[in-house]
């Protein structure tokens, strides 16, 4: 870095990605917190652990192949040319953002005087990796083994989900083109392929013992530590904002980007470089929130579980959008997510016996699909891209946002890149025995054995005199 | 191992040699911890399993109550 200007806007990036990956950190406490405060005193350790271990695996994972499929995979491959190489093969060519760069044995990935961006980059899509796999680690917790889960976290955040990364989010990717997809702040990229991913587990791990009665009516198992539950919420609203940031390029001349000559336009933009605004996301942000909560609290009467939960949905609803979006726009979004998600959690309980003991599928799942095809009716016609921009697919040129385009990136979000694979995986470690712990285990509970040492430790020391 | 031993020789160089790798090993090393790195993710899964099959084996022969937990609650 040797120009003055150049240098300042490169670290100046470099910094406000590693503050994003900071904020984001939140989120996964928040989760940590959420899930210990609902599951049952008897699991409450095993809970944690389950959550906490998923950071180094999908980390190592991340950095080992995750990264890469996500440059490697914007063509689908097959189904659009890139716009960089005009190849729809796999991206691994010379090209400046190709995946080539990322394998593990790349300099890149590495202290490197040439590159300030690479790791910082890297660790703020891994923080939305923990994120997918937390979304499930909430919805299983009390009856999977740790064996299991660390599989299923691996295949959802450093696999599923970085596949429809590279679909639907990087500014080469196929949905764009074709679909004319748009989710900027990651309704169906991150909430929608969890949740659907947790569907999938659900449907084959059965629900935990005691969960609904022999006539099939469920009982509720509710959270042991409200107040927990409630800290572990707001951390991850508060994470939530490293998040939006993150999803956003923090400065970009458009003029040069977008080939108008002599036009120098600096701006913020999201994923897809096209411009918005810190002010306007802070707007949508607070009001979707708040659309949220104020759904969740009518809806529920005033559960506490289901009314902060709500809060972090009516985001979730909204976030495809949440870049243009007008404000009050985004909490009516956010709102109509609340009260389709909160219907179907317990119409999917009764209808097909699924026991998601936090309503991450809920929460995620169905709140993240509609929030896409509503913003395919209310973003209709803008365009999904700051390149190339056309009516629809033609070789060429990127589809505008569109209703049925944004419907199809729903379904494949959800069904095909989440709640399909899941339940294949799942399948598997089913039949390797290897899926669920077993019955007295979930009989007696999962921390039996750590409580039962704690106590003999207190005896001694109770009856210790020196 | 040293990629650089004087940062200032290493400053003065030209501009495309000074924006390069700086890790110990660069050029050299990156397959070999490339494949320590999947060693030892495997092997954490092998090992991680194994423990783990045996504690929940151990636990459900004694088959306990779902209330005997209760009993070992510590007051602190």
């Amino acid at each position: 870095m040797t120009d003055e200007l150049g240098a300042l806007t490169t670290i100046f990036t470099e910094f406000y990605y590693w503050i994003t990956v900071v904020l984001m950190f939140l989120i996964h406490v928040g989760f940590c917190m959420y899930e210990v405060g609902a599951s049952r005193y008897k699991h409450h350790q095993h809970t944690l652990m389950k959550n906490t271990m998923l950071i180094p695996l999908v980390t190592v994972t991340w950095f080992l192949f995750g990264w890469w499929i996500y440059w490697a995979f914007p063509t689908g491959p097959g189904l659009a040319p890139s716009i960089m190489n005009e190849s729809a093969a796999l991206i691994t060519d010379e090209s400046a953002f190709s995946a080539k760069w990322y394998v593990p044995t790349s300099d890149l990935m590495a202290v490197n005087l040439g590159d300030h961006i690479s790791g910082v980059f890297w660790a703020a899509f891994l923080l939305f990796s923990w994120t997918a796999a937390s979304i499930v680690s909430g919805a299983v917790i009390e009856r999977i083994t740790t064996f299991a889960f660390g599989i299923l976290a691996i295949a959802i955040g450093s696999v599923f989900w970085t596949i429809d990364a590279a679909w639907g989010w990087h500014f080469d990717g196929w949905m764009l083109k074709i679909l004319g997809y748009h989710d900027a702040y990651a309704s169906g990229v991150i909430h929608a392929v969890a949740g659907g991913f947790a569907l999938g587990i659900l449907a084959v791990l059965g629900p935990r013992i005691g969960k609904f009665t022999s006539s099939g009516e469920p009982r509720n198992i509710g959270p042991r530590n409200p107040w927990l539950v409630t800290v572990g919420l707001f951390l991850i609203y508060t994470g939530f904002w490293g998040f939006y940031a993150a999803c956003n390029i923090p400065i970009f001349d458009l003029g040069p980007e977008y080939g108008m000559e002599g036009i120098t336009y600096f701006t913020a933009t999201n994923i897809y470089v096209t411009p918005t605004t810190l002010s306007g996301i802070t707007f949508n942000f607070l009001m979707s929130l708040s659309g949220g909560l104020l759904a969740g609290y009518v809806i529920s009467k005033g559960d506490p579980f289901w009314t902060y939960s709500s809060g972090l949905a009516g985001i979730i609803c909204a976030s495809a959008g949440n870049d243009l979006y007008h404000p009050i726009q985004s909490m009516i979004i956010g709102m109509i997510g609340v009260v389709i998600a909160y219907k179907m959690h317990y119409w999917v309980e009764r209808k097909f016996k699924i026991d998601d003991a936090v309503g991450a599928v809920a929460v995620h799942g169905y709140a993240g699909f509609v929030g896409l095809i509503i913003c395919g009716f209310v973003l209709n016609g803008y365009p999904s891209s700051g390149y190339s921009v056309g009516a629809m697919w033609d070789g060429t040129t990127y589809a505008s946002i569109n209703p049925l385009g944004m419907f199809i990136g729903a379904i494949i979000m959800f069904f095909v890149l989440g709640m399909l694979p899941g339940y294949i995986i799942a399948k598997i470690l089913h039949g390797m025995g290897k899926l669920r712990i077993p019955r007295e285990v979930e009989l007696a509970g999962l921390d039996y054995e750590i409580m039962e040492a704690a106590k003999d430790d207190e005896k001694s020391v109770a009856s210790a005199t020196r | 191992m040293a990629t650089v031993t004087n940062w200032i020789d290493h400053l003065n160089k030209p501009a495309e040699e000074v924006a390069g790798a700086i890790y110990p090993g660069a050029g050299s090393s990156e397959g070999l911890l490339v494949i320590i790195g999947f060693i030892i993710w495997i092997g954490w899964h092998v090992i991680a399993a194994r423990q783990e099959s045996e504690k929940l084996e151990k636990l459900a022969r004694k088959r306990h109550g779902p209330n005997d937990w209760k009993s070992n609650v510590t007051d602190g």
